[in-house]
């Protein structure tokens, strides 16, 4: 307990003794980690849009105009007992007029001249998600588009597959910009914790003359390093959370983008404590870097 | 206690001290003397391992230098107090941190730090002064700190480089009078000196170096 209150006091004072090159140090990191953490801010977003768009998808199977009843309930046996069929829902000939002039409350007079119903009934079919893939839904719709009493199967899902992808590449992405910034949040701690090691080089000395094992000597920049890391991510959280709140302000959506519900988000709780845990190891792994060459130098 | 072999060490090809043979035994005050450049401080940094030989051996209490680990090393250091010319006293830290350091390392209670350092600073009569900077005390007083910092651990082995260097007679002849109290409790001395005084205050065995080599080796044994 005595030593580990020793390698903080120690840490402490380094960083104070490196009072500018610590807020260098922090200011660099922060802007590094604030850079990922905007492109992880958009790929989160985008994943839960591509999620909720996956989970919200539907495929309508429209029901030929003149089928009997019998036929309705038999198509309706059909889809329930599918294996592939998580959720059904009827919409008749009359929801779904009712539905039209309700979503197009303007475009209603356009059905008044047609004298009968021109819309079909049909149902909406939510898939399972083990058949959602773009595979899977093509195969489930042309095995229903032969059934009796079927005129259509509708389903439109090539823009979600599109920003599946596109979400699959950003977070490709993310790892090599993610890789490259942490390579460089690593150099920046490695570079301030070497100018520390060089200022307390005589008591470096000193403390091995009277017999530190290197251990001893090393963990007090180590932990400085960590220090620093955990500062960086701690202020860069905090430059994302202002420049979030803004970009939201400004465009005035509050929970909604790109007409999806969900909205933006802000990083959870979660992810926010793994930032800071990411800052953390990044900074100790910089101190790492510059304490091999102390354990590299004579004992 | 200690022995040294044959020993030689160069400096860029300079050779610092040439086939040096020495053996001290346990309790001994012993006095290296030699004008500048002479190999004392070589001879010492040697002995507590900050530099490295060219040749021979040097056996510390039955252990050889010359093959312990890196690892191994602070932990025969701790079995040694080291006394600088320079004081080597860690600035920012106050007499008390300073003189607690060696025992800080080797995981002591607070306790028993204390009572150990207190020991020591009143041992070399600074205990008055342990709040204060090394910067605030005299030369002297600096150099009773880092005797007390030598022999807060009770060392078994105390090697001293110039303690005096900077000293009016009156401060040195001080320092040697703790030097062998210290030396009274059982404690192996080697002092590394060009002071006369030193010399006839202590009146024990001299070693006298020139040029990296042994050229005299008198009162052995007194």
């Amino acid at each position: 307990m005595r030593r580990l209150i020793h390698f903080v006091r120690e840490a402490l004072a380094n960083i104070r003794l490196n009072r500018t090159t610590t807020i260098i140090a922090v200011a660099t990191t922060a802007f590094t980690l604030a850079c990922f953490g905007v492109f992880l801010l958009l790929y989160l977003n985008l994943r839960a849009m591509a999620t909720s768009l996956q989970s919200d998808f539907k495929v309508v199977v429209y029901v030929k105009d003149g089928t009997p009843p019998p036929g309705l309930s038999e198509l309706q046996g059909l889809l329930k007992a599918d294996p592939g069929v998580q959720a059904l829902v009827y919409v008749s000939k009359e929801q779904a007029l009712a539905d039209f002039r309700a979503q197009f409350p303007e475009e209603s007079h356009l059905l008044q001249g047609l004298g009968e119903n021109p819309l079909p009934a049909s149902f909406i079919v939510t898939l399972a998600p083990s058949r959602r893939s773009p595979d899977g839904v093509r195969r489930w719709a042309e095995r229903f588009k032969s059934t009796p009493g079927v005129e259509q199967v509708q389903y439109s899902r090539d823009w979600i597959d599109n920003l599946t992808t596109v979400v699959g590449y950003l977070e490709l992405a993310a790892v090599g910009i993610g890789t490259v910034l942490s390579a460089a949040s690593i150099t920046i701690i490695a570079s301030t914790i070497r100018l520390t090691l060089y200022a307390r080089r005589d008591e470096i000395d000193i403390m091995r003359l009277i017999g530190a094992t290197a251990g001893f000597i090393k963990i007090p920049y180590l932990i400085e390093g960590a220090m620093l890391g955990v500062m960086g991510s701690a202020v860069s959280l905090v430059m994302l959370k202002g420049g979030f709140e803004l970009f939201r302000a400004r465009l005035g959506m509050p929970g909604r983008f790109l007409g999806i519900e969900s909205g933006v988000h802000f990083f959870s709780g979660q992810v926010a404590v793994l930032i800071l845990v990411a800052g953390l190891v990044l900074g100790f792994v910089g101190s790492l870097v510059s304490v091999l060459d102390l354990g590299r130098a004579k004992s | 206690m200690i022995q040294v072999f044959h020993v030689t060490k160069h400096y860029d090809r300079r050779p610092a001290l040439t086939d040096v043979n020495l053996q001290i035994g346990k309790g001994e005050f012993v006095l290296l003397m030699g004008p500048s450049g002479a190999g004392k401080t070589t001879l010492l940094k040697l002995l507590y391992c900050a530099t490295s030989l060219d040749e021979g051996q040097i056996l510390i209490q039955g252990r050889n230098v010359a093959r312990l680990k890196p690892s191994a090393v602070p932990y025969l250091r701790r079995t040694m107090g080291v006394v600088f010319q320079d004081f080597k006293l860690l600035p920012k830290k106050s007499v008390y941190e300073n003189v607690a350091l060696p025992l800080l390392v080797q995981g002591l209670s607070t306790f028993e730090t204390r009572r150990k350092v207190m020991e020591a600073l009143k041992a070399v009569g600074v205990d008055h002064r342990k709040e204060s900077r090394p910067a605030m005390l005299s030369a002297g007083e600096q150099q009773r700190v880092c005797i007390a910092r030598s022999i807060v651990n009770s060392p078994i082995i105390l090697l001293a480089d110039e303690p005096t260097g900077n000293m009016d007679a009156a401060l040195a002849s001080e320092i040697v009078e703790l030097f062998k109290t210290i030396n009274a409790r059982g404690t192996t001395v080697l002092v590394a000196t060009h002071n006369r005084q030193v010399i006839e205050q202590v009146g024990r065995r001299v070693v006298a170096l020139d040029q990296g080599k042994v050229v005299s080796d008198e009162g052995k044994g007194l």
